[in-house]
């Protein structure tokens, strides 16, 4: 086992080079921590890193569908929000649970258990018109379940959707154009209030932990940024494997001639629905991982806006190198979060007040032209540029 | 410049407040995104109250200091601004939110760092946390005497209530319907029908309201129609002839703001709930006018939720004065029964349950897009949980005495400390 | 003085203000002021009697006030309530008159008085205090007025009233609606059998609103119970409970009501009754820990029934089964038998007609939402079908062109003027956009089409972003042209709006024209040409950088002023081109690519689609859509490259 894993790692010091500094920056964020270290970096801080860890890892499963396999998926952004909502829906559960029975504890008869039912209903249902837990919550009391429910719906969702489409050879704009009509006849069916899942409302409160009520957000927020590392961590060295194989070859093949591939023998379909497949999953657990974070989850998380915009984040960083993938996730929303928080001072230009709030989506807007206009290769491109000066 | 510089620092590394002598009060308001088109106003309004009050010389004898922050209509969002707000720059109240799912998603952030939340809207009720002061109207400050009004005065015994799919029509429709069942309204007099956000395309549905006069019934609309679905649905209405005296609309997400984007000569006549119009006759509301429109423009106009914000900021500034510190829990125990002159002519009191008291307002509207009062209450105590649906009947609100926003009143203990989010 | 004297008398008879003609002749002074807080305050509940006072003297004065009262025209003085005429002068202050004799009394200050606002119920109320005199009116827009309030309110006192306006009614067009009036009023209160059901046969083509409610009113009808009824009720038919919408509680609620059995006790009261009975941490020999299971919490409840301290239940007892010993009937409001039955029969003629008159409206609202879809979607078929230009800004030129009308509007105010102004300055402004848009971003990404789609969503947002900064986050108004107001009538189901038909004609325009400048002008061959095949067209004299330009200028421009048609009937907010782009991309999609008819075959597909699933499921738009894109999922699987493909090399990649 040693031998193709030093193997893989020489030829790859990218891995080693991304593991390290992920693990630096982990180290550096615990240690700056409130929970653990100095305090300098506030738990909404790590709350963010967290999340944008979470982004990247999204961005990895983006970059190896369209970046490495020429599927551009305006639709994964779909099942990032189901991992969330499967995740959720234990978190919220669970959470009404422990509040209902131990308010119920002085009552005047010990409840019975359809009284407990009931008064979760209630609780959960109530604020959205409701008062019946509906039946696909029937596994919501079981974590090891929901988890499982995590990789098997938005999986089971890919695997029909990816079948259906690349069986009858839907490829390019009509792909993406299909994938984002998925995610929108999702998000419009999740905004309907009898979808089960409380509709525009969204499950909410997911930061609060059943069961670790006593643990303070600053520790729990450093725990799910670990979480979200090793995740982040664990997708790049898959992300990695896939690309430098054998198989990486084909589907980079898929990319540039698609006949060309199927012509020599291989089946094309296959590969496509087996990566379509995976990046779902990856999308679905960095979901997963990301809404306890998030605290919320609703519709309009999965609105097609998103997609669009994960596809954007991976063409900054430059398609084609998974981290680019991590690079343009991290930077586009770090970016986006420090312009929204009114801490980038106004600019006062004579009478002009440029406010960054009202400014910023047009220079996002006009930047990510200009990336695709003069850097096509996104940030990887240039730091590939770098180095091949030095080389020279 | 110096000190903005700081704040821009302070983004990695958590300030020390002492630093500062300001009191600062965070602003938490959409600025782009979909809800921006209502959530800007608030924003205005707040920087004009506090321009006013550090006018008058500030709070404490210090000077107040806006942070504006943008959370972009995206509901996670909130949250995070929020806890960046109360911990980044470590204001000393929040005045923000307008939807219900953006407020659901600041609670738990808010009750777990202590802060203070001001929220300005109309709302489902069914709710009262510790940490927020809800100044908008409850369910029974606006949709039940409304309700009253087209039974008792408009005689309508067929009703179509359509909204927007989402919590606030959802809940509020849940509550009329038990309401008007009690009333001896049956079941199939009542029609529901649900939208999503941003519908445009009204014919099929106003077709269904306008068919259901066919058993001879006078049939009335009560609409929880959001934002700017409001414009389709009111120029159908418009187009298929509907006046106020076949088929009244009353609205309850309907005011000035969304009327500025309609043109109102064929919708005379029709009815918004609210507990404030910009054509309340009193002379605060004139001045609040005035300094609105030279700051903002002739042709702003200012509407329930600015209202809101305005008796929340003035009670929260008179609290603070008279608590002599910003501190979170001596804030809230001043804030309880502290008064307010609002509006339109009357007082509004801070409840124990964190609900105020507010007249309820009918208003017609006219054809310049403002509404005509036709009907004013004595001032209504909001209440948290709604009388009229059976689980929530025996829940009252109470942090002054009882310490607690859910308390059954059966059982006499309180269901939990912390909200339902 | 007098009515100083009055307010006087009033302490004395404090009665009910009709009955004060019983001291002196009451006059409308004397009335009104009794009655000003009331008058003031104007609620339907305390209202009536004074109208019927006011009524009551017949005299024109009093009929004049309560017009007055109607249109609002009525002030108060604060400092003593008194009622007044009043006139707003020019230096803001008011003129008050006499109610009576309309003779000016004094000139105050708005802050000294109020003015009177009764609500629209009690303005009805006055509508039909005035009708009868109205009726008789010699100025022909009272009558009408009359006639529409009567057809709102009418009860039985006015069909005396209306048969004698009919004879003296010169005009043609108000008499037959008073005749159709007369005949409503004949069904419900006519004197005898014949004539009613002759106005019922009478009535039976016409599917309006008021006639089926009419008609319904004669057949409302309850449910009984036979063996409650006298021999004379006109029964409709048998109803068995659990059947239609006569549910099993419905039918046992009726044996309670009618002291024939008693409620059964919810489990929730039962539970109730074992709280009540708690005793030293038991109920009867249960100890309170295990009544946990409602199993357990049966038994305990049955041993209280046993002791008699709660009502009776059994785990058996069901209201089906004490249902069934009844006999239920459903009843007729209305005695007479021959009337209620020729209205069931006219009902079930006129249901057949509105059932087939609202399939048609259906038809003509997908046919209105298709032209919508087609409308929004047209530009794109040119960019995105003929180009393969993916230009996510698309929806932001059809807002750039629902602005460009709004700010013309600021500035001509003559709505019709300004749409004819709007209309081609949408489409220069967006050609322009368009060709700006080519010249500087999508010329470089030809050979990247994916690309594109990056770049003009950065477009769009900042497009979006920018329209934000200017014009504000409100919704703007875009107000259509008086002519474009009100609907199409063509029965009392059928009817589309005017704005829906220009739209359509607008869409039938764009096609036609488009079909015309890409099939049969030099244009449209360059720039089938240049799509087909670049170099080729290049070498044969044609300059493509110029023929990309214009075409994609000209399916921006369109875009424009399917812009300014959106806007007339929907909204104009920064986000409105959100709402139209993945819908129009289906569209193209569905349609087929590269083909104007593929577009119109999409839009047609996706319109009716909608409109149908709606049509199943009316109390839920957002599922019809959902399922309307599972279902466009679905069907590119099987048509990938839509309802209509190109063939051969022109179908390219």
């Amino acid at each position: 086992m040693q031998g193709p894993l030093t193997q893989f790692l020489m030829k790859n010091p990218s891995v080693l080079i991304f593991l390290g500094l992920l693990s630096a920056f982990t180290i550096f964020a615990a240690i700056g921590s409130e929970a653990f270290g100095i305090g300098f970096i506030s738990t909404s801080m790590i709350k963010t890193l967290g999340k944008t860890l979470c982004f990247c890892l999204i961005a990895i499963a983006m970059d190896l569908v369209w970046g490495y396999c020429g599927i551009l998926s305006l639709g994964h952004f779909a099942f990032f929000g189901l991992g969330g909502y499967m995740i959720g829906m234990w978190l919220m559960y669970e959470r009404t649970r422990l509040i209902v029975e131990s308010s119920m504890a002085n009552a005047a008869l010990p409840p019975t258990p359809q009284e407990i039912q009931e008064a979760i209903g209630t609780q959960i249902f109530g604020v959205v018109g409701g008062a019946e837990i509906p039946a696909i919550w029937a596994f919501a009391h079981s974590l090891p379940i929901q988890l499982a429910l995590v990789v098997l719906v938005p999986g089971l969702l890919a695997l029909v959707f990816g079948w259906l489409a690349f069986r009858s050879r839907v490829t390019g704009v009509y792909l993406s154009i299909l994938t984002q009509a998925m995610t929108l006849a999702l998000a419009l069916y999740l905004f309907q209030n009898d979808s089960g899942l409380r509709g525009n409302n969204g499950l909410s409160g997911l930061q609060n932990i059943p069961g670790l009520d006593h643990v303070p957000q600053s520790h729990i927020s450093l725990y799910f940024l670990l979480a979200s590392a090793f995740a982040l961590g664990l997708g790049f060295v898959i992300a990695k494997l896939i690309v430098e194989n054998k198989m990486g070859n084909v589907i980079k093949g898929i990319r540039d001639n698609e006949a060309r591939v199927r012509f020599l023998g291989y089946h094309v379909e296959t590969y496509k629905l087996f990566i379509f497949v995976l990046t779902a999953i990856m999308a679905a657990i960095a979901g997963a991982i990301y809404y306890p974070q998030a605290g919320i989850i609703n519709p309009a998380e999965i609105a097609p806006i998103a997609s669009i915009y994960l596809a954007v984040w991976v063409a900054i960083g430059g398609r084609g190198r998974i981290y680019g993938a991590v690079i343009g996730a991290a930077l586009v929303s770090m970016l986006s979060s420090l312009f929204t928080g009114g801490q980038i001072p106004n600019i006062e230009v004579g009478p002009v007040n440029v406010v960054w709030v009202d400014w910023w989506l047009v220079l996002l807007g006009v930047s990510f032209v200009a990336v695709t206009l003069y850097a096509p290769k996104g940030i990887g491109g240039l730091i590939d540029m770098i180095k091949m000066e030095r080389t020279k | 410049m110096m000190k903005k510089l700081l704040l821009a620092t302070a983004m990695c590394a958590a300030a020390t407040t002492s630093a500062f002598a300001e009191i600062k009060v965070g602003i938490l308001h959409s600025l782009s995104g979909t809800m921006a088109i209502s959530e800007t106003t608030l924003k205005d309004t707040m920087l004009m109250l506090i321009e006013q009050q550090n006018e008058k010389g500030g709070l404490l004898g210090e000077e107040i200091v806006p942070v504006v922050v943008d959370p972009a209509s995206d509901w996670p969002l909130f949250a995070e601004k929020a806890r960046e707000l109360l911990t980044v720059h470590e204001v000393d109240v929040i005045f923000g939110n307008w939807t219900s799912v953006s407020r659901k998603s600041v609670l738990p952030v808010i009750e777990e760092l202590n802060g203070l939340l001001f929220y300005p809207v109309q709302y489902e009720g069914e709710e009262s946390s510790k940490n927020v002061f809800y100044t908008g109207a409850a369910p029974n400050q606006q949709a039940i005497p409304a309700t009253d009004y087209f039974l008792e005065e408009l005689g309508v015994e067929k009703f179509a209530l359509l909204g927007t799919d989402y919590v606030y029509p959802r809940t509020t429709n849940k509550i009329l319907a038990q309401y008007l069942a009690d009333k001896g309204i049956s079941e199939s007099d009542i029609f529901v029908n649900y939208t999503p956000f941003g519908h445009s395309d009204w014919s099929k549905i106003v077709a269904d309201v306008v068919a259901l006069g066919a058993d001879g019934k006078k049939v009335g609309v009560i609409s929880t129609i959001n934002g700017d679905a409001n414009i389709g649905f009111y120029k159908e209405l418009a187009a298929a002839g509907v006046s106020a005296a076949d088929i009244p609309v009353v609205a309850f997400s309907v005011g000035e703001e969304e009327l500025t984007g309609l043109d109102t000569t064929n919708l005379v006549g029709h009815l918004a709930a609210w507990n404030y119009f910009q054509s309340a006759d009193s002379e605060a509301n004139a001045s609040f006018i005035e300094t609105w429109k030279e700051r903002m423009g002739e042709d702003r106009v200012t509407n329930d939720p600015m209202e809101a914000h305005y008796i929340g900021f003035n009670m929260w500034v008179n609290a603070v004065e008279q608590a002599g510190t910003t501190d979170v829990d001596a804030v809230r125990e001043a804030m309880y029964g502290q008064q307010f002159e609002n509006l339109t002519g009357g007082t509004a009191e801070m409840l124990v349950n964190h609900h105020l008291t507010k007249p309820v307002l009918i208003g017609e509207i006219q054809e310049d897009g403002q509404f005509d009062i036709i009907s004013q209450t004595e001032e209504v105590p909001g209440d948290a949980w709604t009388d009229f649906l059976p689980e929530s009947a025996v829940l009252k609100s109470d942090w002054k005495e009882l310490g607690c926003g859910m308390y059954n009143t059966e059982t006499s203990s309180c269901v939990q400390i912390k909200s339902n989010y | 003085m007098i009515s100083r004297f009055l307010l006087l008398l009033a302490c004395f008879l404090i009665v009910l203000p009709t009955q004060a003609q019983e001291g002196t002749a009451p006059s409308l002074k004397s009335i009104v002021s009794q009655n000003a807080p009331d008058i003031i305050k104007g609620s339907v509940r305390t209202a009536p009697p004074i109208i019927d006072a006011l009524v009551a003297l017949d005299d024109p004065s009093s009929l004049r006030f309560l017009s007055l009262w109607q249109e609002k025209d009525l002030w108060y003085r604060k400092s003593d309530e008194e009622i007044f005429v009043a006139e707003k002068r020019e230096d803001r202050t008011y003129e008050l008159f006499d109610i009576a004799t309309l003779e000016l009394v004094e000139t105050l200050p708005k802050k000294q008085i109020k003015q009177i606002k009764p609500n629209s119920g009690l303005r009805a109320l006055i509508d039909e205090a005035l009708v009868i005199s109205r009726l008789k009116s010699a100025d022909m827009s009272v009558r009408q007025e009359a006639i529409s309030s009567l057809s709102r309110l009418a009860n039985k006192q006015h069909l005396l009233p209306l048969r004698g306006a009919i004879s003296a009614e010169p005009n043609q067009a108000l008499k037959a609606e008073m005749e159709r009036l007369e005949r409503f009023l004949t069904i419900q209160f006519g004197a005898s059998s014949e004539e009613r059901v002759s106005a019922i046969h009478r009535a039976s083509d016409d599917l309006s609103v008021e006639t089926r409610a009419n008609l319904n009113r004669v057949t409302s009808s309850t449910m009984a119970l036979k063996d409650m009824l006298d021999d004379d009720a006109n029964i409709a038919r048998h109803v068995i409970p659990g059947e239609a919408d006569f549910s099993v509680e419905d039918a046992y609620q009726l044996l309670i009501d009618n002291d024939l059995a008693e409620a059964i006790p919810t489990a929730s009261e039962r539970t109730q009754f074992l709280i009540e009975n708690i005793g030293e941490g038991k109920v009867g020999r249960f100890t309170l820990h295990n009544l946990d299971t409602q199993k357990n919490r049966d038994a305990a409840y049955l041993s209280l029934v046993a002791e008699g301290k709660a009502p009776f239940w059994s785990p058996g007892l069901s209201a089906d089964i004490l249902v069934e010993q009844f006999e239920f009937v459903e009843v007729y409001d209305e005695r007479d038998a021959q009337v209620t039955q020729a209205a069931e029969v006219a009902l079930e003629k006129i249901e057949t007609s509105v059932a087939l008159s609202e399939f048609v409206d259906v038809l003509l609202d997908a046919i209105s939402l298709a032209s919508i879809y087609f409308l929004a979607a047209i530009g794109l078929a040119i960019t995105f079908g003929v180009m393969r230009v993916i230009n996510m800004a698309h929806g932001e030129f059809i807002m750039m062109g629902a602005y460009t009308g709004f700010a013309v509007q600021q500035f001509v105010t003559n709505y019709t003027l300004s749409i004819i102004i709007a209309i081609p300055l949408a489409f220069a402004v967006t050609f322009f956009a368009g060709v700006a848009l080519e010249r500087l971003v999508i010329r470089h990404l030809y050979h990247r089409p994916l690309e594109t789609l990056l770049a003009t969503f950065g477009i769009s947002i900042a497009l979006q972003q920018l329209a934000k900064n200017i014009f504000g986050t409100q919704a703007r108004p875009l107000t259509a042209p008086e002519w474009l107001d009100g609907a199409l009538v063509i029965n009392d189901v059928i009817s589309i709006s005017l704005i829906r038909i220009a739209i359509f004609g607008l869409g039938v325009l764009f096609f036609v024209v488009l079909l015309f400048v890409l099939n049969k002008t030099r244009f449209g061959l360059e720039t089938r040409a240049v799509t087909q095949n670049r170099q080729m067209a290049a070498s044969m004299g044609i300059n493509p950088n110029f023929i990309n330009m214009l075409t994609f200028g000209l399916g921006s421009g369109i875009a424009g002023i399917a812009g300014v048609a959106i806007g007339l009937y929907a909204k104009v907010t920064s986000e409105m081109g959100g709402d139209y782009i993945v819908q129009s991309f289906m569209t193209v999609v569905v349609g087929g690519v590269g083909n104007i008819w593929g577009t119109l075959a999409g839009a047609v597909m996706i319109g009716f689609l909608q409109k149908g699933i709606e049509w199943f499921n009316p109390a839920n738009t957002l599922a019809a859509q959902t399922y309307m894109i599972i279902f466009i999922i679905i069907f590119i699987q099987f048509r990938p490259r839509g309802i209509i493909a190109l063939k051969g090399r022109a179908a390219g990649d």
